[in-house]
């Protein structure tokens, strides 16, 4: 037990908690933002997968993981315009299209890693993103390292959190997304473009959930495996809830989650002779018991879920 | 009306199938080899000889075990996607049973598919009592589930029943192998059980007053309350019945076909169950039908493989095709707009008949 108590076990851990949640809040922001106009997307696993691998191919070609992360948020959008299309003109039910992107989304990834690396039986290393020390503030002793020694990725990940709290709640254009989720006929009726809104959200959240995505093979582990997502868009799904769709609180609810990753890792490490597939339980675990304890009932925007027809009175 | 409703319940599965194969033709040219040769090879792998015929609907088996639980859960309104982790657990349930039992024969057998079904039952319970009781969203419940029972089936085969230094389980005993039926037809018995559940399921839906409640909780949860169904009820009934369905067929393709688990066993079984609920219209027995398609397809893609060169993983966006068309094309019919053109069209047709 000693070694739990050592200080460099627990910076070890909250730093991989800070590099765990990163991803988790990257999708949870991008559900925060679709289900705030009224779109629940249970596709972001797929979007997910999609996002690692074409972030991780092109970044694998051009050298550059920057160029890479920028076209695994074009590949999420583009996933998510199937789903929006479908969902919003269409009126397709909401659950069922995030389902079938589930299916669809990773057929297309493993296709397509196929058709570019046909042997499969080799790991390819692709890019990873280099860290990005901020000056003066990453010379503080413990806290220098913990907070200001990331890849510029991690720094984004968290200085969305504000800025999508001020967007939704101080700016005219965040209250009118909102009110897309909430009341979408009295949103018209005041002259919001809710296609067009709705359209917005989808567009936002494909980015966020594809750069999610290709967090996991640049930044995390710089190869590609099917199923590297492992379920990370659900945790995600699941934030949103426990986070009470508010920024701040999927924030504390992703770093949760996150905590339990990185604590399931530091202690595979720490006792090898446990079986690790019941340490790797930890966080599916502590989601469901999270959801259980602290999950409400209804909370989240009214109109979430329910399709729009806009001629129908 | 009501004819035409089920004429198009039919016609968008088969256009979406019909659609999505001739958009794998046209993968298949862009790869540089003959389409129509290749779905030659898919289908004479399938249905070439009566043994590949019998293979085929083996590998239908467990898809139709995990079509039905999606089906059956989705029209009581609850989105059971934890037919995995039910499928897996019912194996688990199964193979401790039949190691630790000792008890062979027949009644080995019925008792192990039993024990399968209770595990699956248990395991699907779950996320019915915690969105009954919490209010949780079944989906993420039964997702999360999945995870824990994959890796649960990992700590059995590699740590509690391992047959020594190869990461799996011990056979099951030979006598409590399901049977085939003939040498030159391969089928195991558990295919029947699976056909027998989608007719079952069928007729409990649509000709059994506790069906139509079931149903009826589906389509309006707030009517059926008023009119006094105990909606509760009927959405943990689901869930148990839903997963006992995926956990007799874990057990069914632990006895009829792995023998033993290993890493993979069930992997991708739950969410192909949904796609196949989906296409099929959530009714059983189409359920059963699609699950045929998929297995054509799979069965199909080995030999595509080794006959063509052309990567098992076209098979794989065909299927995510059929699905993303199927569930497009239900919805799009459901367009007010589109619905009027019909009944429009409907109408003058009337007339002039």
């Amino acid at each position: 037990m000693d070694a739990f108590f050592n200080i460099n076990f627990l910076t070890e851990l909250l730093l991989s908690t800070i590099r765990m949640a990163t991803p988790i809040l990257f999708v949870a922001l991008a559900e925060t933002y679709s289900e705030r106009a009224g779109l629940v997307n249970i596709g972001l696993d797929g979007i997910m997968s999609f996002g690692a691998l074409i972030g991780f191919l092109i970044g694998y070609k051009t050298g550059s993981p920057t160029v890479g992360i920028l076209a695994g948020a074009l590949s999420g959008i583009a996933i998510n315009m199937v789903y929006a299309f479908c969902t919003i003109h269409l009126c397709a039910p909401q659950i069922v299209y995030g389902m079938a992107i589930n299916i669809f989304a990773p057929a297309l990834a493993s296709f397509i890693y196929r058709l570019s690396f046909s042997d499969t039986s080799t790991l390819i290393q692709g890019v990873s993103m280099k860290a990005l020390p901020i000056p003066v503030l990453s010379s503080i002793p413990v806290l220098g390292p913990l907070f200001f020694n990331h890849i510029p990725l991690v720094y984004f990940a968290y200085l969305l959190v504000p800025a999508t709290a001020v967007f939704f709640n101080r700016t005219k254009a965040g209250l009118n997304f909102k009110a897309v989720g909430e009341f979408p006929k009295a949103a018209e009726t005041l002259g919001i473009n809710v296609i067009f809104q709705k359209y917005l959200a989808c567009i936002i959240c494909g980015a966020l959930a594809g750069v999610g995505g290709a967090y996991l093979t640049i930044c995390y582990t710089s190869t590609y495996s099917e199923g590297i997502v492992a379920g990370r868009g659900f945790i995600a799904l699941s934030a949103v809830i426990f986070g009470r769709w508010m920024p701040s609180g999927v924030l504390l609810a992703c770093l949760l989650f996150g905590f339990c990753d990185a604590l399931q890792i530091r202690l595979q490490l720490l006792s090898p002779s446990t079986p690790y597939q019941l340490l790797q339980m930890i966080p599916y675990l502590c989601t469901l018991f999270v959801l259980a304890f602290f999950g409400i009932r209804k909370s989240g925007p009214k109109a979430n879920g329910q399709p729009y027809y806009r001629e129908e009175r | 009306m009501k004819q035409k409703e089920n004429l198009m319940k039919v016609i968008v599965p088969v256009l979406s199938i019909l659609v999505a194969f001739i958009i794998g033709g046209i993968i298949i040219i862009c790869l540089g080899k003959n389409p129509f040769q290749a779905y030659g090879f898919l289908f004479s792998g399938a249905f070439g000889s009566s043994r590949k015929i019998a293979q085929t609907l083996v590998i239908a088996c467990p898809l139709i075990f995990t079509g039905l639980t999606a089906a059956f859960s989705y029209k009581c309104g609850v989105f059971n996607l934890g037919g995995e982790g039910q499928f897996v657990m019912g194996a688990v349930a199964s193979i401790f049973f039949v190691t630790k039992s000792g008890i062979g024969g027949i009644a080995g057998i019925l008792l192990s598919l039993l024990v399968g079904a209770a595990a699956g039952a248990v395991w699907g319970a779950i996320p019915g009592i915690l969105k009954i009781t919490r209010g949780l969203n079944e989906m993420i419940v039964s997702i999360m589930l999945n995870y824990v029972a994959t890796l649960f089936m990992g700590y059995v085969y590699t740590t509690l029943l391992r047959d020594g230094s190869v990461p799996q389980t011990f056979a099951i005993p030979d006598s409590t192998k399901l049977s085939v039926i003939s040498k030159s037809f391969p089928v195991h018995w558990g295919v029947w059980i699976a056909l027998f559940l989608a007719f079952a399921g069928y007729y409990f839906l649509y000709y059994t007053s506790k069906g139509f409640k079931l149903r009826a909780v589906g389509l309006n949860s707030t009517a059926a309350f008023f009119n006094g169904f105990p909606v509760n009820r009927y959405v943990l009934f689901s869930f148990i019945a839903s997963g006992a369905v995926a956990g007799l067929g874990g057990s069914v393709e632990l006895h009829g076909k792995q023998l033993r688990l290993m890493g993979g066993f069930g992997q991708g079984f739950g969410f192909d169950g949904v796609a196949i609920a989906l296409i099929a219209q959530l009714n059983p027995i189409g359920t059963a039908a699609v699950a045929f398609i998929f297995a054509v397809l799979r069965k199909g893609a080995s030999t595509l493989q080794t006959g063509m060169q052309i990567p098992t993983a076209v098979v794989d966006i065909i299927q995510a095709l059929v699905i993303i068309f199927a569930v497009a094309g239900t919805a799009l019919l459901k367009l007010p707009a589109i619905r009027q053109y019909i009944n429009s069209h409907m109408g003058k047709k009337e007339v002039t008949n």
